[in-house]
């Protein structure tokens, strides 16, 4: 993936804005924004790549207490699909006025749930036919629902109060096998050597990966072993 | 049929929801013994405040014969706090495209043994195809599942045996309760269907039965 890694870098607004710049590349997406509330200061963070005048206009009519990617797509554990809002007067406040600013009701809104009931919902956006939106959602679901978490997870952290309560705890199995790898072992040596299957390795890898805030396995490796959970191999 | 009952739509399948409570308790309450909150004869607990999804399996009279609960693992879920024990005290699984399942149940009362149609093993196929392709759709890539010795029994019967387990099984009531892995990938899914016969589309179209529902009313 060539999105950077926020764990790398200051958590910083101009951070999370290249974040979401460097997503829509990546994804061949239109727009993306995010936005969170956060558990412990209760204020409202955003950052989206909308145009400016749409982004004046939505915050000069603070469309954020209507917008349903904010307050309906929150109830669902899976990514909505825009199509999926019902098309009322909350609806019609928000994308009405989008349209004239070249966004049309083709995108989804992922959500993402974190540990202290924080929650965090990054909407994309793309204006194509319905059967290359179809394809394009199949395609880029899995690495997007990464991205969201990774986004928010270090959203999260960029705060003083909520940075305490999200330190990584890896299980002991996640640390097991995160130091064979570091000792130059395949996944699947790691498997054989631990008598589990490839596939449960896989598991505990993404998870130890992403509660370390890493896009890659090297990067995990390198900051578990900065932390101390695992030794140089 | 499956339909899948989220915080978007469950003010209008709210009768369906509550059909599933009743089940649960019937289930984890009088059966397994488990120790769980029963109101008004409903088994639901905060985890259902949620709005966690609900895969659930209605026979053609409209009966809930199936059911099981999917929460994000990235956010509070149940191995996190509650079936903690099975972990032996590990930090659990946090993962973005890793579901946690939970409260996996069929009707035993109102489904036979044996195979084919409204069968035990029929709607147990049944609920895991819906979840799984649901899942897939949302881009989750496998899924943790709270169960007892039986349905683990089951699912490796039916083409859907569990790449892993986590922690260590540990009593729960009158059972033993264990986490078990499985990846949510088309070659899984294909095998249940394969056991199972079920080659249709198993989600139910939502304005029909909701169209149904308020005829039969």
């Amino acid at each position: 993936m060539d999105l950077i890694d926020l764990s790398t870098v200051p958590g910083t607004d101009d951070s999370f804005l290249r974040f979401i710049n460097e997503l829509c590349q990546e994804f061949e997406l239109d727009h993306a924004s995010y936005a969170t509330v956060n558990p412990v200061s209760g204020s409202v963070q955003g950052y989206a790549n909308y145009p400016e005048g749409w982004r004046m206009h939505y915050m000069r009519h603070q469309l954020h207490r209507f917008d349903p990617a904010l307050h309906v797509a929150v109830r669902s554990i899976a990514p909505v699909d825009w199509s999926r809002f019902q098309r009322d007067e909350k609806f019609d406040l928000v994308f009405r006025p989008a349209n004239e600013y070249g966004i049309r009701p083709q995108g989804m809104t992922v959500p993402v749930r974190g540990p202290y009931g924080d929650c965090g919902l990054l909407s994309v956006t793309r204006d194509c036919d319905d059967a290359e939106w179809a394809l394009l959602r199949k395609k880029i679901m899995t690495p997007l629902q990464g991205a969201a978490v990774h986004l928010h997870d270090a959203v999260m952290q960029s705060n003083v109060l909520t940075r305490a309560l999200y330190l990584p705890a890896l299980s002991s199995r996640e640390r097991e096998i995160l130091q064979w790898i570091a000792a130059g072992k395949t996944q699947q040596d790691v498997a054989d050597i631990l008598t589990i299957s490839a596939r449960t390795v896989e598991v505990h890898l993404r998870s130890a990966r992403e509660k370390l805030g890493a896009l890659t396995t090297p990067q995990a490796v390198g900051r578990a072993i900065g932390l101390g959970l695992i030794q140089p191999g | 049929m499956i339909i899948v009952i989220d915080g978007l739509n469950q003010d209008a399948f709210s009768d369906v929801l509550e059909d599933v409570f009743r089940l649960r308790k019937r289930v984890f309450h009088d059966r397994l013994g488990w120790e769980v909150t029963v109101t008004n004869g409903m088994e639901y607990d905060r985890f259902d405040a949620l709005y966690p999804a609900h895969v659930v399996s209605l026979d053609d009279e409209g009966n809930v014969v199936g059911c099981m609960r999917l929460l994000q693992t990235t956010g509070p879920h149940m191995l996190s706090d509650v079936f903690s024990a099975i972990l032996d005290g590990e930090p659990p699984i946090r993962s973005s495209t890793v579901w946690e399942a939970t409260r996996f149940c069929v009707d035993m009362n109102r489904l036979k043994s044996g195979r084919g149609r409204n069968t035990i093993s029929y709607v147990t196929s049944e609920v895991m195809i819906g979840a799984f392709e649901y899942g897939m759709a949302a881009g989750i890539t496998d899924a943790v599942a709270v169960i007892d010795p039986v349905m683990d029994r089951v699912l490796k019967r039916g083409g859907n045996a569990p790449c892993g387990y986590l922690g260590t099984p540990k009593p729960m009531g009158k059972v033993t309760a264990l986490a078990a892995l499985m990846d949510v990938t088309p070659e899984r899914v294909a095998a249940i269907r394969n056991y199972a016969g079920i080659h249709h589309d198993v989600f139910v179209d939502e304005d029909s039965l909701r169209k149904q529902r308020a005829m039969a009313a």
